[in-house]
């Protein structure tokens, strides 16, 4: 017995005192750029928001974020790893150097600028809304979404939550993990209607014509989205604020951007 | 009859008003293809997510049951011959993991204790700078240089979850033997941990076999919480598949049966060989 | 001699303990703001206390647990009940519900129930969370039940018989009781399961204890602070139920 404490002690000692959260120190002293170069991998975190990011149906992943992360690690001469993490954790995980940087359709808030840093814009986005028909009959602004007895879904954590609790204090909300479960809450008549950053509620009510409307046609919010990292490393936020310059100016957004977001030529490469 | 009468009529029932109120569009004919599919241009069959998904949950189950066992027997000794302070130590461990939910315990581990530990040892990087052949190997019994640190502390978090379960089995299995055990190994000479080894552990092992499995039947649903870090598990690549083609009831069913596939055919054979073994006591 | 020593080893080995999390908590790049913490259980001053968010989820949590542990204790009761009687096809059929129930992951059976069955039946979120989380741990009790039956012997029943008494009475005045007596413990333990496995109905949008704290922490990224206190109030539930319970079980054994 008296061996199997000491082993138990020395295992945890070992633990202890060798590792304890050097991690934190380790995270900040270097750039991930360097570290990335060292490595070779660039690991980036992202979350499925169609079509920003999903899988096709080879289960390889696609997507407008997806592009914009492979051709990012194609020009800095490294791999790319994509860590799927849940939305509602991305930013603990960032934080905590489960991957280097979060390329996920992340809209710059202050609330999220308060823990970790953000690029320029390489993209805007805009909220907009699908209803059904039958629940939502005849509603045609906020205003109308906007009243007590009226239920929202929306994906939980993200700016599209933020916006409709903004444009529609009264309403009651339904949070879920995924965009998916909100979208069926709505399709079984649940929910007067799903909150998404666009094009997303636009495809939906389009396949599903008969349940769904778009009750409101120009998007309500205007959000720019960034590249998201830890704080304190500015060499990295250069080096990726440069580099959204350079593809801006190149025109390699904005083309990715019309493929995702204004053709369907993508939906074959889903279902 | 009447039971039987009462069933059938509550299956239509709900079968019926389940097309009329879901108007639900159902589209078998894309499922197989997330299990297997062939590539177009060398023409052989691919895995795809689903039996991936399949395989990851297999492995963190294996991996955590036996990190657990390990754990689980060295805690469940200790709470049972220990000294007062070994108690203590099995005692705290069983209940705070037992008091908390896995979930709970599952993020705090997540995020507090494996970046804390797990990322510092660097099994990432070490992977990546190793051969082809052994990242392939690594790949196929772990995972992925990408994924290994969130596969290795679900491991050790399903591991210390389980653990917890399996001391309390183990203590069971030793302090159940009869005393006369004991006084039978003490009166032919042996000495007090010769018989704990000798006597005393095979038994208990014995005792607690059919226990110990069915914690691994346990530990497989268990499994599925860790979707909620991102380990791409069974689970993870259903929600994953809802996201993108929105078919919720084929995907769900679909993994539901997986699971069942897994688990059923495990538990009735324990139950077969537990009773087999029975009339020998 | 030994008390005194196991003593200092516990207080040593907390101590360590201690020393570990302190020193990850310091070194881990994170912004603690325990103070933010209150408002999120309490607001209010001197008399009007308003319940914050985590503490009207924690309600939400107990009453989920409170209507669960009854339809639970109910539903393995019957199925218990069902599959030692001499129909066949009730035998089955409860053979089927505990089998399937047993064999597949609760999270899976919430979600199916939510988005597949309760459509189907209209049932509200709050009722198909109940009743998925009743469904799920009563088939853990019908074989607690089911064992604690078999368990008395056979001699009892017959006795009972010979008496005259009907069968509905054997059960209320023989095997109950003594089933009881003997099962509490294992019934105990399940009522913790179900308290911890609550936390999954957050899935489904149901603002528990869980998903209250996963809001609070999506919103203002308190993650560590939240995750910790949610445990913690977890912990006093269960370790208070447990308490509870063992107390119970002594009374039990100085009645009989």
């Amino acid at each position: 017995m008296k061996r199997l404490t000491a082993i138990f002690v020395v295992l945890m000692l070992a633990a202890g005192t060798a590792f304890a959260g050097q991690t934190g120190a380790m995270l900040s002293k270097e750039s991930i750029v360097e570290k990335i170069q060292k490595q070779g991998v660039l690991r980036v975190g992202m979350s499925t928001f169609v079509p920003w990011a999903m899988k096709d149906k080879n289960g390889e992943l696609i997507g407008f974020e997806i592009d914009v992360a492979k051709k990012l690690a194609k020009d800095m001469g490294v791999k790319i790893e994509f860590v799927p993490t849940a939305w509602s954790g991305i930013i603990p995980a960032l934080l905590t150097g489960k991957f280097d940087v979060i390329i996920g359709g992340m809209g710059i808030t202050p609330e999220r600028n308060l823990k970790v840093n953000f690029t320029m814009p390489y993209e805007f986005s805009g909220m907009s809304m699908v209803a059904h028909k039958k629940k939502a009959d005849g509603f045609s602004g906020v205003e109308d979404f906007n009243k007590k007895e009226v239920t929202i879904a929306v994906r939980m954590g993200t700016t599209a939550e933020q916006a409709a609790r903004k444009f529609m204090p009264k309403a009651q909300f339904k949070l879920f993990e995924n965009e998916s479960q909100a979208l069926q809450e709505l399709n079984l008549g649940r929910v007067h209607a799903v909150v998404s950053s666009a094009p997303m509620p636009a495809f939906h009510a389009l396949k599903f014509p008969d349940k769904l409307f778009v009750p409101i046609k120009e998007n309500f919010t205007k959000e720019p989205i960034g590249f998201a990292l830890r704080k304190g490393d500015y060499d990295a936020l250069n080096f990726f604020n440069n580099w959204i310059l350079i593809n801006h100016a190149s025109g390699f957004l904005k083309e990715r951007q019309t493929y995702w977001f204004e053709t369907k030529e993508w939906e074959r490469l889903v279902q | 009859m009447v039971a039987l009468a009462l069933v059938a009529a509550a299956i239509s029932f709900f079968l019926s008003r389940m097309g009329s109120v879901l108007a639900y569009e159902w589209d078998w004919s894309a499922i197989p293809r997330y299990f297997m599919f062939r590539d177009g241009e060398t023409g052989r069959l691919v895995p795809n997510i689903l039996l991936k998904g399949f395989f990851t949950t297999i492995k963190l189950s294996i991996w955590a049951t036996v990190l657990a066992f390990v754990l689980g027997t060295l805690s469940g000794i200790m709470g049972a011959r220990g000294d007062g302070f070994q108690r203590f130590v099995s005692r705290t461990y069983v209940e705070t993991v037992r008091n908390v939910p896995s979930l709970v315990l599952l993020i705090i581990f997540y995020y507090f204790v494996s970046s804390q530990f797990l990322d510092i040892l660097g099994l990432d990087e070490w992977l990546r700078r190793q051969s082809p052949g052994v990242r392939e190997f690594t790949g196929f019994i772990l995972a992925d240089p990408g994924s290994i640190n969130a596969f290795a502390s679900a491991v050790a978090a399903l591991a210390l979850y389980e653990g917890a379960y399996i001391s309390e089995i183990v203590r069971g299995g030793i302090l159940g033997l009869p005393r006369g055990q004991w006084e039978a190994a003490y009166s032919i000479g042996l000495s007090g941990p010769k018989t704990f080894r000798l006597v005393i552990l095979p038994q208990a092992f014995r005792q607690v076999a059919f226990p110990l499995a069915g914690q691994f039947i346990s530990t497989i649903k268990d499994s599925a919480i860790v979707s909620v870090i991102s380990i791409q598990e069974l689970t993870f690549q259903g929600m994953e598949l809802m996201s993108a083609t929105f078919l919720t009831f084929e995907v769900w069913i679909t993994v539901t049966l997986l699971y069942f596939a897994l688990t059923f055919p495990l538990s009735r054979a324990i139950s077969l060989l537990e009773k087999r073994s029975a009339p020998r006591e | 001699m030994h008390l005194r020593r196991n003593l200092i080893k516990s207080v040593l080995f907390i101590a360590f303990l201690a020393a570990v999390l302190t020193l990850g908590y310091q070194n881990l790049e994170y912004n603690w703001q325990w103070y933010r913490l209150k408002a999120y259980f309490f607001s209010g001053q001197g008399m009007d206390i308003v319940p914050g968010l985590l503490m009207q989820g924690l309600a939400v949590t107990l009453k989920i647990s409170g209507i669960g542990l009854v339809l639970s204790l109910f539903l393995g009761g019957v199925s218990a009940v069902a599959r030692l009687s001499p129909f066949p096809v009730l035998r089955i059929l409860a053979w089927l519900y505990v089998e399937t129930i047993r064999n597949t992951p609760l999270l899976i059976q919430i979600f199916l129930v939510y988005f597949v069955i309760s459509p189907v039946l209209d049932i509200s979120a709050f009722w198909s969370a109940v009743w998925a989380l009743s469904l799920f741990e009563g088939a853990y009790a019908s074989e607690i039940i089911r064992s604690g039956i078999l368990g008395i012997p056979k001699g009892q029943v017959e006795a009972a018989l010979g008496l005259g008494l009907s069968r509905p009475v054997i059960y209320y005045k023989v095997i109950i009781p003594q089933m009881l007596r003997t099962t509490l413990p294992m019934l105990a333990g399940q009522s913790v399961s179900l308290i911890k496995d609550s936390a999954l109905v957050s899935t489904i949008s149901i603002y528990d204890l869980t998903m209250q704290a996963q809001k609070i922490v999506s919103e203002t990224f308190l993650t560590f602070e939240i995750w910790f206190a949610v445990a913690l109030c977890y912990l006093i539930i269960t370790a208070s139920l447990s308490f509870f319970i063992r107390k119970l079980e002594i009374r039990m054994k100085f009645i009989h």
